[in-house]
Parts: C-alpha cells; structure tokens; sequence
C-alpha cells in the first residue's frame, strides 16, 4: 500500500482545484513539438469548439480543449491567424470558411487511421453486440452469417480490422457462422491502397504479433501485406454515400462502422446518408461513429447505447417503447 | 432480501463500529490535525475527508448521534464543523484502522472501491451541475455513500464475499447479481442496515438501498436515479469495480432517466451524446485526481 504523505497534498489540492476550474493543465498535456497554442481560457476556443459541432458534430468536452487548440494552432500558422479569435473569423466569415473547416477537421482527426484504433468498440462487439444479433437471427430462424459495412474505409484499416476480429472469433463466438464485410469508399486512390493490402509500422503498431503472422506475410522492407485468405472475406466498392441509387442497393446489414466521415457533411447530407443507414441495417443492427460524433439533432430513429469505453446507436428491433437494454443477467 | 440472511446480518452489521478508511487520507489528515488549531486550515480538512466515504460517514454518523443532540447535519462541511478539529482526530484514530484492510479481509483491491466510490461523487456532481439539479453537494456526498454495502460486505462475509467479487470478474456482470444468488442479499441492503443504524439521513439512505433499482425508492427518487445513472457512467467509463462488465446501457430508456427528467425538466432537451462526451471529458480529470489520492 502506497500512502500518500503530506507533501503530496499540494499537487491533490492544485488537481481539484483545476478540476473545479475547469481550467485544462496545459503545460503538461501538449507535447513541446507541437505548435505553441494560446490561453486556453480565451473563449473563442469554445466558440470554435461549438462551430465544429454545429457543422460536423464532433465535440471536443472543455477537458480536451487543449487537443483542439494544438490543431487551431497549425492552422492559424498556416492562414496567419494570430489570435483564436482572428481565426474563428476565418472559420465563420470569410468566404472560404468551408475549406478552413474542412482543413481543420483534417487536423482534428489526422492520424486515425491504424489497425485496431478502437479496441472499447470491438469488446463491444464481442460482448453484446454480436451475441445480441446472433441471438436474434437464430430467433428469427435467419442463415448463419453476417454482413458488416466499412463506410468511409479510406485504405482499409478498418475493414481489415473487422475481418481479423471476426476471423479470431470462428473458433468462439461465430462457430458454423459465415461473415463478409463491405468496405466503401469514394476515393479510388485509397480503394487502391486498400485492395493492395500493404501496411507499414504506423498502421500496425497496435495489431499483436500473432495476427500479424496468422494474417499477413512479409512484402519487403518493414512492411506487411495481407493474406489472400482474409482479403476474400473483404470486397471493396466504389460508392458515394450521397449517391441515393447506390445505397439504396445496400441492405440487410448487421452491424455499419462509419468513422469521421460524416463530421465532413452538412446537415442535410448528414441526415440522408443517416436515413440510408437505418434502412440499410437489418432490425437490431447496430451503427458505430467515430469516437466524438453525434447524432444529436440528426436523426432520432436510433437508440443511443453505453457500452464500456464505447457508443453505438442501435436500430430498433420492434417497437422502440418496450426496448429498453438493461444490464445482463449472468450465465 | 432472504429474511433469515437478514436475521444473521443484522447483529454482525450493528456490531461494526471501525471501518477502514484509506491510509493516505488518513495520515494526511492527521498530519494537518496535529498542528496547531490556529494554524489548521477547516476548508482544507472538510476536503480532505469529502474524499474518502468511510471517514465522511463516520463523521456524518458521530454528528448525528445523541451525543452531539441528533443534529440531522447532512453535509460533510457541517459534519466537520459539528464535530471539531479533535474529535475527528478522535474518529481518526479512534475508528479508522491504519491498515487499509486485514491481510484475511482483502476479498479486493480496496482502492478500487474508494476510487469507484470518489469517481462516482465528482461524476455525481458534474452531472447533476450539468442538468441543473437543486442540491449537488448532496449529490456529491450521495455518490461517495452509495456503495457503503460493499465494504459491509466484505467485513461482515468475508470468504462468501470473496467469492462473489471473483464469480462477478469471471461472468462480467454486475456485483449485486452475484450478491443476490450466492448471499442472499446484496451491497444495498447490508449498506443499508449499517446507514440505518448509524442514523444517516433519509434521502442518503434511500441512495444505499436503492440505487440499483430507482423503481423501489420510497423517496429521494431524483437523487436516487442521478446516483444510479453516475453509478452506471463510472462503471462503464473506467471506474467500476475493476473488471469489465458486458452491458449495453440505453441511458435515455432507463427508468432512471425519465424520473430524473421529473425534477430536471432541462433534461427532456438535453443532448444526451454531449453530456456524455462532458463526463467523459470530466473522466479524464476525476481519474487522475482519483489516481493522485489512491495511488495505485
């Protein structure tokens, strides 16, 4: 047992006091590389905040601010900015505050993309979701097998994750049921990449060495490159989610990913794609967002759902009155 | 509650009179508690033990008592300032042992309890700041009592207890339905019985008994549902009991919530994604005070 002696008071005191505050430790949290960012306290940060959440929906809490003040700070060097105000300016005024909200949000969600980014998702995958949608489909009498969509899968990383993930749960959870994931995207250029299946470091640094060698094969170099075995579980596409033809083709899924790729529509864009969603997903699917978005305001038909270090929003199975998850009675 | 476990319970419970406390609380309030009294800083003690339940309540309960004239002090400021500087130095020494639990005892990691029970105050509180609910120190002192049953628990049954915090980890599930099979009775009765007999308010000891089930509270239902729904934040943000728990919670469709919305009507327009994305922020900073205090 560790005490905790007198001494230490000061820095507990000092750590409420900021916590009452709500004043964020500044100086510890952001790395020396990282531009130089104003006070924290200026309240054009919070307008800002409110600015990206009104457009994209994703939302940074007061906690979290100084992350959205290191991103504002590359982009107020980049427009020549010098004050969090001046550049909130250029994000509501100006007539290219599209393409500045657009090249912060770039910021904000840069370096996201890696194998296994959200490890809280898949536990709740493992542990509710899929024995939830198994259940239901054995009910129901449907086929034993799952489709899931990677929309917005960029170069693969997700769709890939999924297909490892499923593949590991063959001999658990998913024996005698079959998978296939789609993965969507617009950009041929990454459709490209992904269908390669060639990664480095950067994506794999959370991927553990057994599946590293039970789904990929040396390529050269540092890098990996899938195996031909998951890749047949994956099919890419070409499909623009405003496309209303192409998604209205999509249907019977089980469980849809779409992560930080909605946080780039309007309002109204949202909504549609959104709608598609629900009638894509089969009653009792499950729709995951990137870990900040929102849905608030733009669609009420999904339930919004807790799971340990995750949110997923849910399709009502039957009527939406009587569907109330409690937590599990044990086995 | 099976009424003969009741029946046994019941003597063992009124029995308890110490209870462990965290030691570094502990020795850092009596630190401050031996100086002198003009040199003692009260907003700074009243702090200090706003963090740990165990000395909170037994503060709570010594001002209460016939001996201080019943009272009714429902604050931990008021509770402090009812008792002075020397007779919570009294409680100190007198009903909080020095060591965090018998080596015999040590059914779980002890500090995993006192951060759930402290993550769950400050998440009580910022909430119910958030929602514009009348009382948040209540809320506050609600959210550090709630699960007084467990310690309870673990030193009235200690084996039975053991093996229940084990077949809870094994199964993820909640503790209290492990209780319930393997006892006979859970962390909010026998937290109850100890929250009666030591004379805590009503609406405190309607938080005890029921904050696993809002629907059964005789009253205090606002109070009881924003500690059932911090109860649940906590748990599903990090700071539980230590293992991952398998649920899915539809916070908005839990009787809880609308019975909060009764006395929080801004509820109703709430955004329910940004105040979780708020708590969460929160989470941040309540975990690293709780970790700060309770070093792991």
């Amino acid at each position: 047992m560790n005490f905790v002696p007198a001494s230490a008071d000061q820095p507990i005191r000092r750590r409420i006091g900021n916590f009452a505050r709500r004043s964020v430790i500044v100086e510890s949290s952001v790395k020396m590389s990282e531009p130089a960012i104003g006070d924290l306290r200026d309240p054009a940060y919070l307008k800002i905040r409110d600015v990206i959440y009104q457009t994209s929906g994703i939302y940074q809490p007061k906690e979290k601010l100084y992350l959205l003040a290191s991103r504002c700070a590359r982009r107020m060097g980049a427009v020549g900015a010098k004050t969090p105000t001046e550049y909130l300016g250029h994000l509501t005024a100006r007539g290219n505050r599209k393409a500045e909200l657009r090249s912060l949000l770039n910021e904000i969600t840069i370096g996201e993309t890696y194998m296994f980014r959200s490890v809280p998702q898949l536990e709740a995958l493992r542990r509710i979701v899929l024995p939830q949608i198994l259940e239901n489909k054995i009910a129901q009498g449907g086929s034993p097998h799952l489709q899931l969509w990677s929309a917005g899968c960029s170069t693969g990383e997700e769709p890939y994750t999924l297909a490892m993930f499923l593949s590991e749960e063959r001999r658990r959870l998913l024996a005698g049921w079959t998978f296939n994931i789609l993965a969507t995207d617009l950009n041929d250029n990454s459709l490209s990449v992904a269908k390669a299946g060639i990664y480095g470091e950067h994506a794999l640094r959370s991927t553990a060495e057994p599946l590293r060698r039970a789904y990929f094969h040396p390529c050269g170099g540092d890098q990996l490159q899938i195996s031909d075995q998951l890749k047949s579980v994956v099919r890419f596409e070409r499909v623009n989610l405003h496309d209303d033809g192409s998604m209205k083709m999509l249907h019977g899924m089980d469980v849809i990913f779409c992560c930080n790729v909605l946080i780039y529509f309007d309002l109204a864009s949202k909504r549609k794609v959104i709608q598609h969603f629900h009638s894509s997903l089969s009653p009792g699917g499950y729709l995951f967002l990137g870990n900040a978005e929102s849905l608030f305001q733009v669609d009420g038909r999904f339930r919004l759902v807790h799971f340990p270090g995750a949110i997923g929003y849910r399709k009502p199975a039957l009527d939406t009155s009587t569907e109330v998850k409690r937590e599990p009675r044990p086995s | 509650m099976n009424p003969d476990h009741l029946k046994e319970l019941c003597p063992r419970i009124e029995a308890l009179e110490a209870m462990p406390a965290d030691p570094g609380i502990v020795q850092t309030l009596t630190t401050m508690l031996q100086l002198p009294p003009d040199q003692v800083d009260m907003t700074k003690v009243v702090e200090l033990v706003a963090y740990d339940g165990t000395i909170t309540a037994h503060c709570l309960r010594m001002a209460n008592s016939p001996r201080f004239g019943r009272r009714n002090t429902e604050t931990i400021r008021g509770a402090v300032l009812a008792l002075g500087l020397e007779r919570v130095e009294a409680i100190l020494m007198g009903y909080c042992p020095d060591r965090i639990v018998p080596a015999e005892r040590s059914t779980f990691d002890a500090l995993t309890f006192w951060r759930h029970s402290l993550g769950c105050a400050l998440v009580s509180r910022k909430l119910a700041k958030l929602i514009g609910y009348r009382d948040c120190e209540k809320a506050y002192l609600a959210g550090l009592l709630h699960d007084l049953g467990v310690l309870v628990n673990m030193l009235v049954c200690t084996e039975e207890f053991r093996q229940c915090i084990q077949a809870a980890r094994e199964a993820r599930v909640a503790l209290r339905q492990i209780e319930e099979q393997r006892l006979g009775f859970t962390h909010c009765e026998s937290g109850k019985l100890l929250a009666e007999h030591w004379k805590f308010s009503a609406d405190v000891l309607a938080v005890i008994e029921h904050h696993h089930d809002v629907a059964a509270a005789p009253s205090a239902h606002g109070l009881v549902s924003l500690i059932h729904l911090s109860d649940l934040l906590c748990r599903l943000r990090g700071l539980g009991y230590g293992y991952y728990e398998g649920m899915g919670i539809d916070l908005a469709a839990d009787p809880a919530w609308a019975t909060l919305e009764e006395e929080c009507p801004a509820l109703r327009r709430i955004d329910l994604m940004r105040i979780t994305m708020d708590i969460d922020g929160a989470m941040y900073e309540i975990v690293d005070v709780v970790n700060a205090i309770f070093r792991p």
